[in-house]
């Protein structure tokens, strides 16, 4: 039974582990944090659920719409809500934290709005495949998101240093204006970031889908307070620390409710941001410089 | 005469309002001196349950539970203000959003000593008990008029009101003052205020502190106006609304968020048809005031003005 | 300091002219058009014939995450409301109001139905939260206030105006408990509850204590709060110390996915849902795995009565869906208004009052009930499971 309660932890660590990666590139390059990033990912998985069940397209479709919808949005958060921020004098850096945080309300509302306040089933054939080992049950789901989980951080990790564009959104990170005099198109930079971001949003959503069965409008303000836990735990701004500290929340979470009182389950979470922030701010694998500006 | 004029709907509606601008006012203090706190809602909840546990279980009178709530929360707010303090903007406001949450999490679980989800009801209600006392006096409302209703109604308006205006008075005279100023320049430049000799860990954590008092103050008056609480009436989307009040009205003078708790708590009450959009009006509100008036809507340019406008025409 | 004091002076006086202002009621929706605002319409006695008209106030959540329930709600209101005045013994002006699921809109809205509008009687609010919060107000003010989804503990005692005719989770949840007992030869049985909802709480409180008087071990007890989609931890804890049989009370969106996860997982045990499992949307999004819910109710849709089918045919060609739980206490709950109004004879608040504690014996859509001397419903609840994907009666 334990190794079960493990496999849901890793499962459950992988999706907040690729929800927390949107988090950070955000906060890397931008030094902003996002805040809409949870909305985000709820409309990914709504776009997944219309996509299998209203329409009856297969789960690929979901994933590309999914991807393509949250890209957008990622689009109008930078332009509408960013943008206008980043040249003003006098701006007290709250204020994009703030605006972000209006962003999520309006977009929770207006799931809301369209999709109702319910939970809506998503289901997808294989999700009731699964395989016996001794007497453990592994289902496939739970291997495709650890998989898909990998694969995004080795991917992005490999853009990150490899990649021209990569290094460029890295240059960006350290300084946004010695990457501009160095010829980067910083705003190009930024949007990218920004849509990676969502669009890693947006894949987290139709996998919890996926894992889940179901989706609801709440899930957002719910995942997105866990990412925002799991970048404290391994740095801002730092990929291998989003993996990390997912996969730690995720066994956390799974563990207390074994152990302990499912009823603080959520409270894993946030107990985590204060004493991190007390003890650490910068987090298990960030700088300690990066906390104290 | 007087019957026909007291609807205890609209002095209910103002009842309201005059419990959020306090509660705007706490979040302002904080803001003041450049603190974002998203856990003010951790801070109304203790005040509020503090109340509600010392009124019902303890048989306290109402006014020793309220100051109660208040110091309480003003003690916790103390015990979070002064760890935090090296944390800077974004992650002060993490830490408190952390907190409030925590916060919550306890109410629900604690449930010897909060009920949990299920939540305190009749805890004691400020203007029944008030009405009641008076009765044991031979005071009846019928002697001025009104019916039992109307008479509790606007007793806790009044109470309110009274309440609210002490409390503005108490600020405007502290940003005045010694504190105000350093307030002022810690939230300007806090590197440059502590170099000119300013006391910054002093006045953060009394900013800081005071801010979660009144916060929770809000809160017990809250629990005696509503007589019903539960762990969801402190949630995250509180502290948000909260947060709004100061961020559209105006969070660098006092009037600021009184005008915003008054409009943002009206507004639904006579425009019930845009009701349905409250939230995603917020929203947008948020988003669009950070982009063309961060300050808020009332700023200090507008008082000035305003007080300048005063002088030419001579009055005093 | 003088200036200072003059601008308190002034908003003291702007906040006093605010509070003193008399306004036009504006927004309120209003059924059969009539008088809105301030104007009681003349109390007509039944006896010479005419209609007795009465301002029936609804707080209902029109807004919201719980809309569901409020639109259910409301249109069980009008239509019971239209089939009413045809009748012609009772005419209702149904004003009904928002509160979007907050106990202060709740609060509000109903002030101002009592105070503003002037009616003689609320049907609402939706949730037990908010009921908690408007019942004592509606009780001071002597107004009858009816609840027709407020199902916690506690609520009609709140004081002797408040009734409710929806069959609270002490009397539904024995019920199906015992019938499941015996049908599957219970032992053991695991609870898994919302422990940060009202609702599923106090169903939690009523099972833990059903499940202790008849001697039933208690494997394990989980918690899952709202907004979680991912049950599986706590529902592998639950397989893991094999139960006979599963007490569920959560409301029905996560209720669906819980039993859906679990038979995913392998658990076969049947599930014992609290009165949040009773929609129609529970075999939507479930499916399957819904199959062997039992559940215990006061309204079956399918019930080989002529009232109910004809209640269910007239709802569906009205609304263009079936009707629900909600629905169906609505509807009755007014006809149970409109025959305490007739014997009332006139639109006073105590007379209706009155009339409503002495409802004995009244048969509606749901069946046979009386409200006891709290102003609870008495009736007996009938206990259904899901069989070949719908609600049918548990044998």
């Amino acid at each position: 039974m334990i190794l079960e309660q493990l496999i849901n932890g890793i499962t459950l660590g992988s999706i907040y582990a690729i929800v927390a990666l949107g988090y950070t590139l955000v906060f890397g390059v931008l030094d902003i944090l996002n805040m809409a990033h949870g909305e985000i990912f709820m409309f990914g998985a709504f776009m997944g659920v219309l996509v299998t069940n209203t329409l009856k397209m297969p789960l690929i479709v979901a994933f590309l719409v999914a991807i393509g919808v949250t890209a957008i949005l990622g689009f109008l958060l930078e332009t509408l809500a960013l943008r206008p921020l980043r040249g003003k004098k006098g701006v007290s850096h709250l204020a994009p934290l703030i605006s972000t945080i209006g962003v999520s309300i309006f977009l929770e509302n207006l799931a809301h709005h369209f999709f109702g306040a319910g939970n809506h089933p998503f289901r997808t054939s294989f999700s009731e495949m699964s395989f016996q080992i001794g007497s453990i049950t592994i289902y496939a789901v739970q291997l495709v998101i650890f998989v898909i989980a990998v694969l995004l951080i080795v991917g992005l990790s490999f853009w990150l240093s490899k990649t021209k564009a990569g290094k460029a959104l890295r240059a960006c990170a350290e300084s946004l204006e010695a990457a501009s005099i160095l010829g980067v198109n910083t705003k190009k930079m930024i949007t990218t970031t920004v849509i990676i971001a969502s669009v890693m949003g947006g894949i987290a959503g139709v996998l919890v889908g996926m894992a889940f069965n179901s989706v609801s409008p709440q899930m957002g303000l719910s995942m997105g307070l866990k990412g925002l836990a799991i970048i404290i735990l391994g740095g801002m701004g730092n990929v291998k620390g989003a993996m990390a500290g997912g996969l730690i929340l995720g066994l956390a979470e799974t563990l207390v409710v074994v152990f302990g009182e499912s009823g603080y389950r959520d409270a894993i979470a946030f107990a985590l941001i204060i004493i991190i922030l007390l003890v650490r701010p910068q987090g298990l694998f960030g700088k300690a410089s990066e906390a104290r500006r | 005469m007087l019957a026909e004029l007291i609807n205890p709907y609209y002095l209910q509606v103002l009842s309201f309002i005059l419990i959020n601008i306090i509660l705007g006012v706490s979040i302002y203090i904080t803001l003041s001196t450049g603190q974002l706190s998203l856990g003010h809602a951790g801070f109304m909840g203790i005040g509020a349950y503090t109340s509600a546990i010392l009124t019902l279980d303890y048989h306290m009178p109402l006014v020793v539970g309220i100051v109660a709530g208040a110091v309480l929360a003003g003690i916790v707010g103390l015990c979070i203000g002064i760890p935090t303090l090296r944390l800077q903007g974004v992650y002060l406001a993490i830490a408190t959003l952390g907190f409030g949450e925590v916060i919550r999490v306890l109410f629900v679980n604690l449930e010897g000593l909060t009920k949990g989800a299920v939540g305190i009801s009749s805890i004691p209600h400020m203007g029944r008990e008030l009405v009641k006392g008076l009765q044991d006096f031979g005071f009846k409302a019928s002697m001025i008029g009104l019916k039992n209703n109307q008479l509790i109604s606007l007793s806790v308006f009044l109470i309110l009101l009274i309440i609210t205006l002490l409390i503005i008075a108490f600020f405007i005279r502290q940003s005045n003052s010694r504190v105000g100023r350093a307030f002022a320049a810690i939230k300007m430049d806090e590197r440059a205020a502590e170099a000119m000799g300013v006391n910054i860990t002093y006045y953060k954590v009394l900013a800081f502190a005071q801010g979660a008092m009144v916060a929770g103050f809000a809160g017990a008056l809250f629990a005696h106006v509503t007589a019903y609480i539960s762990p969801a009436d402190f949630s995250y989307h509180r502290a948000v609304e909260i947060l709004i009040f100061a961020i559209f009205g105006g969070s660098e003078v006092i009037w600021g968020p009184i005008f915003g708790a008054t409009f943002l708590t009206a507004m639904p009450e006579i425009l019930r048809e845009v009701n349905e959009y409250r939230y995603m009006i917020y929203g947008v509100l948020l988003v669009v005031m950070m982009a063309f008036r961060p300050q808020g809507l009332i700023d200090t340019q507008m008082i000035y003005k305003m007080k300048q406008r005063r002088k030419k025409k001579g009055v005093s | 300091m003088r200036k200072f004091s003059k601008g308190l002076i002034s908003l003291v006086a702007v906040t006093s002219l605010l509070g003193v202002t008399a306004c036009g009621g504006g927004g309120t929706s209003s059924e059969a058009g009539s008088t809105a605002g301030g104007e009681k319409p003349a109390a007509e006695s039944a006896a010479s014939g005419e209609a007795v008209s009465v301002n029936v106030g609804v707080v209902s959540i029109l807004t919201g995450s719980g809309a569901g329930y409020g639109e259910a709600i409301t249109n069980g209101l009008k239509l019971a409301n239209k089939e009413i005045t045809e009748q012609g013994k009772v005419k209702m002006n149904l004003l009904i109001e928002d509160s979007a699921g907050k106990q202060e809109q709740a609060l509000s809205s109903a002030q101002k139905l009592m105070n503003s509008d002037n009616v003689s009687v609320i049907i609402g609010p939706t949730l037990s939260t908010e009921m908690n919060v408007v019942g004592p107000e509606a009780d001071m003010n002597g107004v009858p206030i009816i609840g027709t989804s407020t199902t916690a503990q506690g609520i009609p005692q709140i004081g002797d105006y408040v009734f409710r005719n929806s069959i609270p989770e002490s009397m539904a949840i024995p019920a199906s408990i015992d019938a499941a007992v015996k049908a599957y030869d219970v032992k053991k049985v695991a609870i898994i509850y919302g422990n940060d909802d009202v609702f599923t709480k106090s169903g939690f409180d009523t099972m833990k204590a059903v499940a202790e008087e008849k001697g039933l071990e208690i494997t394990t007890i989980e918690e899952f709060q709202k907004g979680q989609a991912d049950y599986n931890a706590q529902l592998t804890k639950i397989k893991g110390t094999n139960p006979d049989l599963i007490l569920a009370s959560a409301l029905y969106n996560e209720g669906a996915v819980i039993m859906s996860q679990a038979r995913k997982m392998g658990i076969t045990a049947p599930f014992v849902g609290g009165n949040g499992f009773n929609s129609p949307e529970v075999i939507k999004i479930a499916g399957d795995a819904a199959e062997g819910l039992i559940v215990a109710t006061p309204w079956f849709g399918d019930k080989p009565d002529e009232k109910v089918q004809a209640f269910v045919e007239k709802y569906t060609a009205e609304y263009g869906k079936a009707p629900d739980q909600f629905a169906a206490q609505a509807y009755d709950a007014l006809y149970v208004l409109a025959d305490a109004i007739e014997r009332a004879g006139s639109d006073d608040r105590d007379a209706i009052r009155d009339a409503l504690a002495e409802t004995k014996g009244f048969n509606g859509i749901l069946g046979e009930m009386s409200f006891d001397e709290e102003g609870d419903i008495v009736m007996d609840p009938t206990v259904l499971t899901i069989k070949d994907g719908k609600f049918q009666l548990f044998q």
